[in-house]
């Protein structure tokens, strides 16, 4: 078959599925837009501020692509000593929907949409949420257990988010020369660590 | 029936069998080597930088499809089973043994000797090195001497390292870079270490070797062949005779057909569970307790070391994840006094970001967000943490065995392996004391650095586990000679992790693969030049 043959081949086929078909399967990879404007909202209030609003939302951004990218069903790491076989459970965006829609109703309840309320209440509708869910700690990586920590574990565990916190270059985990690493991590500049 | 001949067939292909059949192939160029593996090939190293990405976001497994899930053991330290093996996700480490490991009853009255001189492993050591293309810097330890030099200067010590090797040099102990299996800059059709950090799952460069290289080296001017997705089943005798005949197998793709590999010798290089697992497998009515096994010791003395580690926390500032896979060891306790209590280990130093990770909520409780995590986070990173281990020489009893367990069984109705470690009354009898020293080593080094040690533990399997097929001179005691020429069976060899006697007190890699360089050169005297 022809590259070009087979390319619109593929694109009929594709129009061919039922569109209830193609809605859940952009709901369990894509946020909806309500959704993903609740959790900008939320992002604001715990993720740090100093980041900037432009920071913020790049952290947001990177965790909605996380979502994206999630792929159900695949093996996860075996372990070394007591190996098990354990698989990526189904996706955590329904959950995400739902936590970030009940935050929602939580918020007007308290007066108004999530940004416009006060910290402590904000906080307090967190704390609630977290309790709620069983979160203990922040998640290594995003587990479904709650959106808010996952989001938040998703930032403050990344190799990013240690630079700002010792506010040095120390690119945890990324593509360097040996010889950078045998010096002091330089310290972040004015520019707030951006290079 | 499909049926190959050759002139050596190995079983098993991790990292003993790339370096056996690598080294067989220079030896004797015009022999017909097969390698079989069970699992598959996962060559695609285009991909590992994906991979690696997906693990760390994800936690996905780095190395897609590398097990069989009907082909597991009970008490074995990982699944995977593909070509390369264990070696595929190994950190590198490359630390030799010392000559007290080859004569622990002649020294101590402890375990058993080995049956070889130290200095024929030495020289294989340096193969080995050379072959893995090790880097780092001799031991400043009297008797750590070395014939031949490492191939690669020392993995550079990163700025947290270089801290943490002089507040632990205040102990006394002294210090060195970690050996590790990794180019520094490309090498062997290799990259060269981009420090990713991840050493342990994957390697994109290839800086860390994996066998897998070297079998696409060998594989694409047709030194060796390699069957893949091929399950040796059982080693079958001539009739009448003591030497085996053929080894048979099944591919995944073809279950129902039977494939049966002839070959003028056969080397079971796979690995300490699952060499063990194939000879007993292949018992018959003339022998019924399996191949290889007048001594009924085939699956005992399973062996390995226990490790001890801890947590200190200096006052030295360090920026953690600079080279996490990186270490520091320390080869003060490798050699024992005799007429002292027993005690060996090494000791190993990392940089750590123990307790000073960000959290979600503070002493008291209170849920932290935005920039008082932050601060919260920030306010803990003064200092450092270290992470110290020491693996524990220990030694295994006879009853340390691999078994098969009927009630598991793979999808042909071969009963699968079950490992249960043992320790001999010695060991269990020093282990509190041996406790109470490395919790002295550690504290020592706490205290002559200004830190404080903040917690303990203690592994509960044995790491870098060997034997099962145990090297001696008298048949009656050992399973094969020194060369892993079983003693039943003159062309049939195991080689590698199965035939220590003894597990040693460090990494056991470099000691499986120069132990198979030996035999490589006993297996190559019996071929045709």
């Amino acid at each position: 078959m022809e590259r070009r043959t087979a390319l619109r081949w593929m694109a009929s086929a594709a129009a061919a599925l039922p569109f209830t078909r193609l809605r859940v399967f952009a709901q369990r990879g894509e946020l909806p837009p309500d959704a993903v404007a609740t959790l900008r909202e939320v992002a604001a209030t715990v993720l740090p501020a100093s980041l900037g609003p432009a920071g913020v939302a790049e952290a947001v951004d990177r965790f909605l692509a996380w979502t994206r990218g999630y792929r159900e069903g695949m093996a996860l790491e075996h372990g070394y000593g007591h190996p098990c076989l354990r698989f990526t459970p189904a996706s955590p965006v329904p959950g995400y929907v739902a936590q970030l829609a009940a935050l929602d109703r939580a918020a007007r309840a308290k007066g108004g949409r999530f940004a416009t309320l006060d910290l402590d209440t904000r906080r307090a509708l967190l704390d609630a949420a977290l309790t709620a869910a069983g979160v203990g700690a922040l998640p290594r990586r995003p587990n479904g257990q709650h959106v808010v920590a996952d989001l938040m574990g998703h930032y403050f565990n990344s190799s990013q988010a240690a630079d700002v916190c010792y506010q040095a270059h120390i690119g945890r985990q990324t593509c360097r020369l040996i010889a950078v690493t045998t010096k002091r991590p330089a310290p972040f500049q004015a520019d707030g660590g951006r290079r | 029936m499909t049926v190959h001949e050759c002139d050596v067939c190995i079983v098993g292909g991790g990292i003993t069998s790339a370096m056996l059949a690598q080294k067989l192939a220079e030896l004797r160029p015009s022999a017909r080597i097969i390698v079989v593996e069970a699992g598959r090939s996962i060559f695609d190293r285009e991909n590992r930088g994906r991979y690696r990405l997906r693990t760390l976001e994800y936690g996905e497994h780095p190395w897609p499809g590398d097990y069989i899930e009907d082909q597991q053991a009970e008490g074995i330290i990982s699944m995977t089973m593909a070509v390369g093996g264990l070696a595929l996700h190994w950190g590198g480490a490359c630390n030799r043994f010392s000559r007290e490991d080859l004569r622990l009853k002649s020294l101590y009255g402890l375990a058993d000797d080995w049956p070889l001189e130290w200095a024929e492993l030495e020289r294989a050591y340096g193969e080995a090195e050379r072959r893995l293309n090790v880097c780092g810097e001799p031991s400043p330890y009297p008797g750590d001497e070395r014939s031949t030099p490492y191939p690669q200067p020392p993995m550079p010590l990163s700025y947290n390292l270089e801290v943490l090797k002089g507040w632990a040099g205040q102990s006394g102990y002294r210090f060195n870079p970690l050996p590790m299996a990794r180019n520094l800059k490309p090498a062997d059709g290799r990259g060269g270490c981009c420090v990713f950090d991840t050493c342990g799952d994957v390697c994109p460069s290839g800086a860390r070797y994996s066998p897998d290289f070297t079998f696409r080296q060998l594989m694409a001017p047709k030194r060796i062949a390699l069957h893949d997705r091929t399950l040796v089943r059982r080693l079958v005798v001539d009739d009448g005779k003591t030497t085996v005949a053929a080894a048979e197998a099944r591919h995944q793709d073809r279950p129902d057909e039977p494939v049966q590999y002839r070959a003028r010798h056969f080397v079971v290089a796979s690995g300490y569970c699952w060499s063990s697992h194939l000879l007993l497998l292949s018992s018959s009515p003339r022998f019924p307790n399996g191949l290889a096994n007048g001594s009924g010791l085939v699956g005992r003395y399973m062996n390995g070391h226990r490790f001890i580690s801890a947590t200190a926390e200096v006052a030295e500032q360090t920026y953690p994840g600079q080279n996490m896979t990186h270490s520091l060891i320390s080869r003060e306790y490798f050699r024992c006094a005799t007429g002292q209590p027993f005690v060996r280990h090494d000791l190993r130093v990392w940089e750590s970001s123990a307790g000073r990770t960000p959290r979600l909520r503070d002493d008291g409780g209170r849920l932290l967000v935005g920039d008082e995590l932050l601060e919260d986070w920030r306010s803990r990173t003064k200092g450092s943490a270290v992470r110290l281990r020491a693996y524990v020489d220990v030694h295994p009893s006879i009853d340390s065995r691999l078994t098969l367990d009927p009630a598991k069984k793979n999808r042909y109705g071969d009963p699968m392996p079950r490992i249960e470690h043992r320790l001999d009354a010695a060991t269990e009898g020093r282990m509190a004391a041996t406790r109470a020293h490395v919790a002295g080593v550690f504290g020592r080094m706490a205290k002559a650095g200004g830190g404080r040690i903040v917690s303990t533990g203690e592994g509960d399997y044995l790491d870098h586990p060997g034997g099962g097929c145990r090297m001696g001179t008298d048949p009656a005691t050992s399973v094969c000679d020194s060369h892993g020429r079983t003693h039943d069976h003159e062309n049939l060899f195991v080689v590698g992790a199965p035939t220590t006697p003894t597990g040693g007190c460090t990494n056991g890699t470099l000691t499986f693969v120069a132990l198979t360089l030996r035999s490589a050169e006993e297996i190559a005297r019996a071929l045709p030049t």
